[in-house]
């Protein structure tokens, strides 16, 4: 019976298959549920921003608070994504591979910033920081103002961001053991040597996914930021705060406009996270053993 | 280089993995740390190699205390059972990490690194797969890249953990035998785990029986089959009969409580009585191979006995299923039963 599967008649159900009818309606659901939802909103975006032509979206874009807020967005993201990269690589570290107590504890500290709703993490900070918080009166008299200025809001987004690159690590991690770690030390290789071109290596693409998720985020947030930032204009206003303030100002142009920035990171985001899954799906694939002893 | 462990100690919490090991390692020796699992033969090695750290106790090489050397420091090759080979490195760059990481001052040029690596890749015979990844290997291949890895750095001590563990028989076989000549040729002192007999008793020229944590017995894989020093090794090595002295007083002459150990070699089958004989009938008959195994119940008591003998033996007396026949020692071991204290102590040795 050679090929039998192949002269199979199409009518002939198999079990474990669901009707063609089944599949098309599953996958009509789907792609209208994203179209609806996901599809939509983005092209709305760039309708509004373009709508009134190049001109109107060029100009608010170059609108000196734009740009400030552009600035601020980069400099936030640009502090939080290497603390939490060296915050996460260490965690990871620490959580694979070693014993100690407080392991689980810290596991779950680690989750807290997914747990807490951002608006309420920017208002434990500006409990803390705060002019009225417990930290308040002595910030002030060494002058240091942390809420409604710029710290403030380089805090929050590594408190918001900080589980990405340790989350993405871990099981990452503790899959990959601490085998070669020994093997590189037992080899005569130091603490950075071994972590070079041991360790750095085989957790890049993990890495580099974390990093790319927590930039989205860090760019992208709103609530926690929203709080402890005060909304000064051309001060303290990171983008998504801009394109709040423009919105109800109802200049859709110009709001639509900076929101397209933000559109267009989120795709960016997409694309690079396709291209790391691909590479690392390309790295973990082996070569059947062909070879034999 | 020698290594002398002196009174060692390890606790896990409240586990003790290592209990007061006092042992050995000549210089060039190849020695295997055998045991069931759980044992604290890998925790003995990872301790050796500066893996782990005891509670209490010294390590010695060649006289000289390293107790508080890391592993770093140790100049130990450590092969691990599974290989752990550095995945996204080439096998040269594999052998040649250890060579790469010197110090500046002691390390070689990249000439050197080269022609070092390949001679290590030739000793392993997989000097033609010095491009390929890991990955690409079968595990016998991985392991003897892993070896040659070790190798690189010219360790003066060689420590492989349950090396042929995670690979099949017939590679298990071949390696084995592939590890002992390449041991011959470079007699660098070698310690091995195994929870493997056979292979410890075909290898390795020393075992050292472990048991929960303790030695049990130290000496020559003939000493150790032929010659157990505990209850223990005489179970964990080789297959074994049981006679408690109350049911037999005849063959272990002790009226207190003891225990007789008899290989199933060395029982004597005959058809007429012999002053020290018991009664027995004949259960079961296998041949395997060049012996003939017995399974026969002890008159009245029913108690299993196995027998074990030539095939030239067994056809100069054939005996079938269901016969009935007179069985005695040849071999005997005796160690007394204590009853509050579960362990045993050899009290006599009757030939």
């Amino acid at each position: 019976m050679r090929n039998s599967s192949r002269l199979q008649p199409s009518h002939i159900k198999i079990a474990t298959c669901e009707p063609r009818i089944v599949a098309r309606i599953l996958i009509a659901i789907a792609l209208f549920y994203l179209a609806l939802f996901l599809g939509l909103p983005l092209f709305a975006v760039f309708y509004e921003a373009l709508g009134k032509g190049w001109e109107l979206y060029l100009e608010a874009l170059r609108d000196p608070d734009a740009g400030s807020a552009i600035e601020l967005t980069l400099i936030a993201a640009a502090i939080a994504v290497p603390a939490n990269l060296i915050f996460g690589v260490a965690a990871a570290w620490a959580i694979a591979k070693f014993e100690f107590r407080g392991k689980n504890l810290l596991i779950t500290l680690i989750d807290l910033p997914f747990a807490v709703s951002p608006v309420v993490s920017g208002m434990i900070y500006v409990l803390l920081f705060g002019a009225q918080g417990w930290l308040g009166p002595w910030l002030q008299e060494h002058d240091i103002k942390l809420i409604f200025a710029v710290p403030g809001i380089v805090l929050v987004t590594i408190f918001v961001t900080f589980p990405f690159i340790a989350r993405e690590l871990i099981p990452l991690m503790q899959a990959q053991g601490k085998d070669e770690e020994e093997a590189a030390v037992s080899l005569g290789a130091s603490g950075w040597q071994t972590f070079w071109r041991i360790t750095v290596p085989n957790i890049k693409w993990g890495l580099l996914y974390g990093v790319i998720l927590c930039n989205a985020r860090a760019m992208g947030e709103f609530g926690a930021v929203s709080v402890v930032s005060g909304h000064i204009r051309g001060m303290t206003n990171t983008v998504p705060l801009h394109v709040e303030i423009l919105y109800n100002e109802y200049n859709f142009v110009a709001a639509f406009s900076v929101a397209s920035l933000l559109a267009l990171l989120a795709l960016i985001t997409l694309l690079a996270k396709s291209i790391v899954e691909y590479r690392v799906r390309k790295d973990s694939q082996t070569i059947p053993h062909g070879e034999t002893e | 280089m020698s290594i002398t462990i002196q009174n060692l100690n390890k606790q896990f919490g409240n586990f003790t993995a290592l209990n007061n090991i006092n042992l050995e390692v000549e210089s060039g020796e190849l020695v295997a740390l055998l045991g069931p699992s759980g044992c604290g033969k890998t925790t003995l090695l990872r301790i050796i190699g500066g893996l782990d750290v005891q509670n209490s106790g010294n390590i010695l090489f060649h006289g000289k205390n390293i107790a508080h050397r890391n592993a770093r420091e140790r100049s130990v090759g450590f092969v691990f059972q599974h290989y752990a080979l550095f995945r996204h490195m080439t096998l040269f760059e594999n052998v040649a990490f250890g060579l790469r990481v010197k110090p500046k001052k002691e390390r070689h040029n990249e000439t050197e690194i080269k022609r070092r690596v390949h001679e290590l890749l030739q000793l392993v015979q997989l000097d033609w797969l010095a491009d390929r990844y890991p990955a690409q290997l079968s595990g016998g291949q991985r392991q003897r890249v892993a070896l040659a890895r070790a190798l690189a750095v010219e360790p003066q001590i060689l420590l492989l953990d349950e090396p042929f563990g995670a690979l099949d028989t017939k590679v298990r076989k071949e390696l084995r035998r592939w590890l002992r000549r390449l041991h011959d040729e470079l007699h660098v002192t070698s310690v091995f785990v195994t929870h493997d007999q056979e292979e410890a008793l075909e290898v390795a020229d020393r075992i050292v029986v472990m048991n929960k944590g303790e030695i049990e017995q130290v000496g020559s894989p003939d000493e150790v089959y032929a010659n157990p020093g505990s209850p223990f090794v005489y179970e964990f090595i080789g297959n074994v009969n049981l006679f408690h002295s109350r049911t037999h007083a005849l063959w272990t002459h002790q009226h207190g409580d003891a225990i007789a150990y008899v290989r199933p070699h060395d029982i004597e089958i005959s058809s007429d009585p012999h002053p020290s004989s018991l009664t027995a009938i004949v259960k079961q008959i296998r041949a395997i191979g060049p012996t003939v195994r017995l399974e026969t119940a002890t008159l009245p008591d029913g108690e299993i006995v196995e027998i074990e003998l030539s095939r030239e033996r067994f056809n100069a007396t054939p005996v079938s299923v269901g016969d009935k026949v007179f069985i005695y020692p040849r071999h005997i071991r005796l160690f007394e039963e204590k009853k509050k204290n579960p362990e045993f102590s050899a009290i006599a040795h009757h030939s």
